[in-house]
Parts: C-alpha cells; structure tokens; sequence
C-alpha cells in the first residue's frame, strides 16, 4: 500500500539516505530498526513530506498507486491525519502544551472531516475509551496533568481518531518505562486488530521486533542492509550489521528481565531533532 | 491562586506607599520652592509676610513627616489635593488627561503590532533572506532613531508637505496618527527581532513538528500552535517596555502640542505643582504595578501548565 | 575544589589583550572627538552673524547656517562634546556609583541589602525617562543639572546587575575560603567578586550608551538641557524645527549626527554582546 523507490534524502553537503527501496504491505507491521543517525527517521519524516527546509528528498513514494511526492501540498496534508497517522518518541512533544487535548483533538476532525460539533466530542472521547483513557477527564485535562505513558496513549488515539491506513510511529517507547511501552506497543498491536491498518515502526531496540513486527527492515548509514519476516532475520541475520546489532541488545528472549532507563531521554532529545 | 494573588496585590500597595514616601522626600529635598513660582505668576512686588502666609496656607512650614501624613490622609478620601497652578483638584484634572494618554499608548502599541508581527513572522519564516535583512536594518536604524526627530520629520512631511493630517493638537482621530506613528515605529525596532527569534524557537518545538504531521493547515500551525508560544517572552517584553512607552509619551505629546499627561507634569514640575507632581507619580507607578499584575495574570492563559507563580 | 580554578577564572574574566584593543576603540574614538573637538570645528560655533542667517550648505559653511548665523557644521561638532561627552561622563559616574554600592550592598548582605534592594525596586518602577524629567525639571535647566538627573536614574540597573553576581559569588567556596583566610572584605570584592560583573557590566554600559544619548538628546529637546547658545544636538533641534521649510538642514543634521552616533554605539554593544556570549559559551 505503501511503496518506497529509491528514496534519497540529503542535505546540502551529504547525501544521509541513499536510495531505499521499501513496501509497507496492507495490515502488516513492519519494523524499521537501526542505530541512530542511520536515517530512518527521516524516511519516516519524508513520507509525510515533513523534512526541515535544509534536507532535499528524491525518488517516489507511491500510497495505494498514487505518486504523493507529486501531490500539491493541500492533498497531501489531507493524506496526513487522515490516511497517515505518526506517533512520535517525544511524549511531552505530541500535544502541544496550552492547548487542551481535547482541543487538539477536535482541531484534527474539524481541519479534515465535515462532523459537527457534537459528533466531533463523541468521536474523540470514544477514541479516548478505545485506550483504556478516562476520556473526558482527559479530553478536558492538558498535557501537562497526564503522566509519560497515558501521553502517548493520547497521542495514539489522536493518530487512529480517522482510522488511518497507515501508522507511522517513531520510537514510540523510547521516551518510557518499559512497563509502559509494552502497554503502549499492545495498544498499537490491538489497534491494528481492530482497524486492519499497517505500522511502519521505527525503532533502534531490537528487543520488542520479534513480539511485535512481522517484517523488519535493518537500516545502515543510509541504506537497507537486510529485510524479511522479522523471526527469520533476527534467528539468522544474513547480514554483519545485523548481527552486530543483535550483539548489541541485552537480552532477546522475550520473557528476560529489562533493564529501565536504557534509554536515557537526553538520547530521546537528541533523536527528535531530525523533525524540527 | 485568588489568595495568592490578593498577597501580592497587597505587597504591591504597600510597595507603591513606600515610593510615594521616597518620592514626597525627594520632592521636597531639591531646591526651588513652589511658593515663589506661584506668587511670580501674578507679576508683582512680593513681600515676605506674602511668602509666609502662602507657605502657611499650603501647609510647606509643618514637618515632613506631618505633611506627607496629611497627603496620605487625605489619599484615604480618595483627595489628591489640589493644584497650586489651577487650584482645581489633581484628580479631576488626571481624570481629564488621562483618556489621551490612554488611547495615544493604546494606538502607539496598535502601531508597533501592526508592523513588527508581520515583519517579526516574515522574517522568521523567510530566515537570511531579504526580508530578514530588511528587518535587522529596520530594527537597528529603528532603534538608534531620536522618537522626537522621526516625530518632527512625519509632521514635515505628511503634515506640512501633504497636507494629509493635522500637525499638532489633539482630540481627533487624524490628531492620534503622527503621535502613535512616531512611538510605535521606535518601538517595534526592539520587537521585530523578538519576535523573529521567539517565532525561531518555537517553530523549533517538537509540539510544532507534531501539529504538522497531523496535516493541520500551516497558518493553523503557525498561528496557534507557534505564535501562541512565543506570546510569552512577547507579553514579558510588553510589560517591561510599559514604563519607557510612557516615559515616550511624555517627548511625544510635548512634541504634537497632545493634550495628555506628558505635557500636564511637565508643565506641573516647571510651576513647582508639588500636589500634582505627587500625585502623578503615584498614578503612574500604580498604572504599572497593576499592568505587571494583568501581564502575569495573562501568563496563566498563554501557559496553563505554569500555575500562578506566588512570589 | 573551586579555589584551584581561580588563576583560570582571573584570565577568563579579564579579556585578553587584542581583545582590549578593539573593545576600546570606539570609546577612544569618541574621546578624542570630543578632547579635539575645538580643533576641529572649521569656525567658531557660537559666532553670530546676522547677515548669513538660514544660509543653505555652500563651500563657506559646509552644513549651511542656524537662525542667528552661526556655522552648523561647527555647532554640530562642538555638540559632541556636549551630547556625546556628557553622556559617557553619566555612564563613567553611573557604574561607578552602581557598582560600588551594588557590590557592597550584596557582599554585606543583611538588613542593608533588604533596604537597598527595595530603594532599587521602586527607582526600577518609575520609568526612567519620567523620573529624568521630573528630576531635572526640578533642579532647573542646565548641563550640570541634568547629567545629576540622569546620573540618578541610571546607576540602578548596573547597583542591581553588580548585586545579583555580589550574592552569587557569596555563596561560592572561594570567597568562604578568602573570608577564612582573613583577606579583607574590601579586598575580596575587588580581587574576586568584581572581575565576575565586569563582563555583564560592560556590555549593558556599552548598550545603554545610545539609550543615554537618546535621553539627553530629548530631554534636552523639550527645554531641560543646557541654555543657549550652548550646541547640544537636541536643543539645536528643537531652535531649528521653527524653520524647516526656509532652511530644512537645520533639522536634518542635528538629527542625522544623533542617529548615526547612537547606531555606531548599538553596534558597538552588540559586537560587545556577542564577544561576550562567544565567551562564556566556548569555556562554559
């Protein structure tokens, strides 16, 4: 549903991804892994046509056949929010932070949907329930008064409120406790049941790939070293970079203890500045 | 917060006695005696049993202390005395000006708005280009430019040349351009560049990013997400730029011949008008301490997740 | 701990000696406009000769002539030393008076400090172009009059910056340790604390400077400068305004010499500015 052909992104003196090549099949979950710097984020960002002013994209992305680099600019915000959902690593950063959620919400259903008022609260307090939120407390609450965990949760229902056939999510659980992002990891898991819709997760953890993804794709410095069914490329990486990767990771059996605060959120910050 | 805020309003009441008090000192320690400036008013031989009876009546023989206790006395009843040069009350004649004040503060502020979000949005979004040039050699002639002299230039030309609006007086709308043009363009040199490096470093915000991805509409984006959020250092520069902005009216009004309070105190500190000189300065100190108190109320509006900050 | 990096934070603090050289070259500039500004002037400023009222600028006189004949190049060069020399003499007494009391008030601390901490707020309420005009309104007209106005309302703001690092530098280990040692108070603010305001200092001296000239230049504007026929570019202003259409480089000038001083000022202070960030954040 969603193809990528050789996608090139660079910036004014280096070209940091070179020519990928990567389908997004309908209702499959596929990982995107790589150290950081390796360009997936920005992958991700350029499928949205987000990437900052300084960065040129090249190539074509082709969304259910139709060319959306060549989409003038108010179609494919349309594709966004409505056909393309993201999530992003920075919690704190998904809302922003005076204006209520349920303001935020609303402004997503009023820019891209033709519901009034009334159908728009409802819309967004059932998609609020859908997570297990208290949705009108939260609906009315700001950002601020939530924790880590109930944000992001926040920010998915946000992201599925138009029931996109495709969610982008960028590290969604790199910013939480590992408590909270398995809760948030069978969120998006359960949300894909329900709605059928595919997941491009970027992630640098190895860890969550088997559990979760069907098929994972491993990025390095700019290109896909590998892809496949996810069991099958982590039980037998074909590829170097892969199995260094896989040295990397702490434990991969999917019942060992984690270790909290791996990730450390100043690398969280740094990793959302390829958005800004 | 409400009690909060009563507290500081209250410290703030005490704060402004305090300088009322220092101020009625300092008043009476300069030299030169209102006395004498009255009594040359009339133009005549003046005795010195005139001078004594005068001092007298006026109550400048007590004590200082027992004359600043009788002006907040009477403070009490809401009686600013009266001024040596009209013998009409301070208050009746503040209540008066102060209407001009008001709206040539108001119009300047308008003025400065109305250029420097523009030209502060332009050239942030059109960062190094020549819109951001124009706007940094804006801002630095801007700011090096006498208010009286670009005062005295506009009334040259759109008032003697053009004919388009009247040069001096006030009372009328036309009579409100020249003045609010004059301060409003020195002002908006200081907030074009604050408003391009705050627009700057919002749009740097992930929440920015993230309103995006959601295909909300750029100027959505922009106005409320991104603006929304660089109102802060905004209004702070606001409340910090209040005094100066009245301290401009004051050029600017003996400039246009504007019948406001700039030109009254002048006019009050040349004549010795102790009552209305005292007075003024507590209007003003007071119409700053309440702003500051408004500008801090508005924090919790642009920014919920600050609270109120007791101090 | 802290006492072994004080060589370091000595050398940090006092710029280097190129720096020195270009941070002084616009005040020696100024300086010696105004030391030499007598020499300068092609005739003699205050020379009245009726007959060659509101002349246009020829070759006799570059700028043309005043109301009452008098050269106005030569007026606007003598003005220098007026608006521009009173105005670094404010500055000069402003920091000295600010920072000496600001150190000692934050180095003494105290009931004192509560006091001068308040004294500071309310000058730092009443705007301080209003509390100039009231000020030199009251003591009456004059050169020496206003500098006292300006004087008065210009040493808060370097008294506040100069405490706020005096009760920073307190509470550091070094001067606990000084104190210790029985060096001087007197001697530890000069020795330590002041080398840690100098910076700050500097710079907001260096951007209030136009801000000061700005303010003679009007208050001066609207009567309360110095009397005729001395040459300040405010009040020549203000004598010129009457004729604008007869003779509009009455206005012009006078204007036109305030506006590219204080531009080369402001742009000293930003340079200034910018040296300092750089600074601090390379060694932070």
């Amino acid at each position: 549903m969603l193809d990528i052909k050789s996608l090139t992104i660079a910036s004014r003196n280096r070209q940091i991804v070179r020519g990928i090549d990567l389908s997004v099949r309908p209702g499959e979950w596929l990982a995107l892994a790589g150290e950081s710097g390796s360009g997936k984020s920005l992958t991700a960002a350029a499928i949205g046509g987000l990437l900052p002013g300084s960065l040129i994209a090249g190539g074509t992305l082709i969304w259910r056949g139709c060319e959306v680099s060549k989409l003038p600019p108010a179609k494919r915000r349309r594709l966004l929010g409505r056909e393309i959902g993201y999530i992003f690593q920075n919690v704190q950063g998904a809302f922003t932070p005076f204006l209520k959620i349920g303001k935020q919400m609303d402004e997503v259903l009023y820019t891209h949907t033709e519901l009034n008022r009334s159908e728009r609260i409802a819309a967004c307090l059932e998609a609020l329930a859908d997570l297990n939120l208290p949705a009108q407390k939260v609906y009315s609450g700001y950002p601020h008064q939530l924790s880590g965990g109930q944000l992001q949760r926040a920010a998915i229902a946000m992201a599925l409120i138009l029931k996109p056939g495709l969610l982008i999510a960028d590290e969604p659980t790199t910013a939480l406790d590992s408590l909270s992002a398995h809760k948030v990891l069978r969120y998006i898991n359960a949300a894909q049941e329900k709605h059928g819709m595919s997941v491009l997760w970027i992630t640098h953890d190895l860890r969550h790939v088997r559990k979760y993804a069907d098929r994972v794709a491993i990025m390095h410095l700019g290109e896909i070293v590998e892809q496949g069914n996810a069991a099958d490329v982590l039980t037998h990486p074909g590829h170097a970079y892969t199995r260094r990767l896989l040295a990397a990771v702490p434990a991969l059996s999917p019942g060992a203890v984690e270790r909290p605060g791996d990730n450390p959120p100043e690398a969280a910050a740094a990793r959302m500045e390829v958005w800004k | 917060m409400w009690r909060s805020f009563g507290k500081k309003l209250l410290g703030l009441l005490v704060f402004v006695l305090f300088l009322s008090f220092i101020s009625f000192c300092l008043l009476k320690l300069v030299p030169g005696d209102p006395v004498r400036s009255m009594l040359r008013v009339d133009d005549v031989a003046v005795s010195r049993e005139d001078i004594a009876d005068l001092r007298n009546e006026l109550g400048l023989d007590r004590p200082l202390l027992v004359q600043y206790g009788a002006w907040l006395g009477k403070l009490l009843r809401l009686d600013f005395g009266v001024s040596y040069m009209t013998y009409r009350p301070v208050l009746g004649e503040f209540a008066e000006k102060l209407p001009f004040t008001l709206l040539l503060t108001g119009g300047s502020l308008l003025v400065m708005l109305v250029i420097s979000v523009p030209l502060g949005a332009l050239s942030a979004v059109y960062r190094n280009r020549w819109v951001d040039r124009f706007s940094r050699v804006f801002s630095l002639i801007g700011s090096s430019l006498p208010s009286f002299w670009l005062g005295l230039l506009l009334i040259q030309l759109l008032s003697v040349k053009l004919h388009l609006l009247p040069p001096m007086g006030g009372g009328s709308l036309a009579h409100l351009v020249l003045p609010s043009l004059t301060l409003g363009v020195a002002m908006s040199a200081i907030y074009v560049r604050l408003i391009r490096s705050s627009l700057l470093e919002s749009g740097g915000q992930d929440f920015v990013a993230s309103a995006k991805a959601r295909g909300l509409h750029p100027a959505r984006v922009f106005w409320f997400h991104t603006f929304r959020h660089s109102l802060v250092p905004l209004v702070t520069l606001l409340s910090e730029s209040l005094g100066s902005l009245l301290g401009g009216t004051l050029v600017v009004e003996i400039l246009f011949a504007y019948p406001g309070l700039g030109k009254w105190i002048v006019d009050a500190i040349v004549a010795r008008d102790y009552p209305v000189i005292q007075g003024y300065i507590l209007f003003i100190s007071l119409c700053i301490v309440v702003l500051n108190l408004l500008v801090e109320l508005s924090y919790r509006w642009i920014h919920p997740q600050l609270g109120w900050k007791g101090r | 701990m802290r006492t072994a990096a004080l060589p370091n934070l000595k050398k940090r603090m006092y710029p280097r000696m190129h720096q020195w050289i270009w941070m002084t070259t616009l005040p020696l500039l100024l300086l010696a406009a105004i030391v030499l500004a007598p020499l300068l002037t092609p005739q003699d400023p205050y020379l009245i000769t009726v007959g060659d009222r509101l002349l246009a600028p020829s070759e006799a006189h570059l700028l043309g002539t005043d109301h009452l004949g008098r050269d106005l190049l030569s007026r606007i060069i003598a003005g220098i030393r007026t608006t521009v020399g009173t105005s670094l003499l404010i500055l000069a007494c402003s920091l000295l008076i600010g920072v000496t009391t600001g150190l000692l008030s934050g180095f003494i601390g105290g009931l004192w400090d509560r006091l001068f901490q308040r004294i500071i707020d309310a000058f730092m309420t009443l705007p301080d172009y209003i509390f100039a005009v009231i000020l030199s309104g009251l003591l009456g007209p004059g050169l020496s009059n206003l500098l006292f106005a300006v004087i008065a309302v210009k040493w808060v703001g370097y008294a506040r910056l100069a405490r706020s690092v005096a009760l920073q530098e307190k509470e550091q280990d070094y001067t606990a340790l000084a104190v210790l040692a029985g060096v001087p108070k007197f001697r530890i603010v000069l020795r330590h604390i002041l080398p840690h305001c100098l910076g700050n200092v500097l710079v907001l001296a260096a951007l209030d400077l136009g801000k000061i000239i700005l303010m003679i230049a009007s208050l001066s504007y609207i009567g309360l400068g110095p009397q005729p026929p001395a040459a300040e570019w405010g009040s020549m202003l203000n004598e010129g305004q009457v004729y604008f259409t007869a003779a509009p480089h009455l206005m012009l000038a006078p204007g036109a010499a305030l506006m590219l001083t204080v531009l080369a000022a402001n742009l000293f202070g930003d340079k200034l500015r910018d040296r300092f960030d750089v600074k601090t954040r390379e060694e932070a």
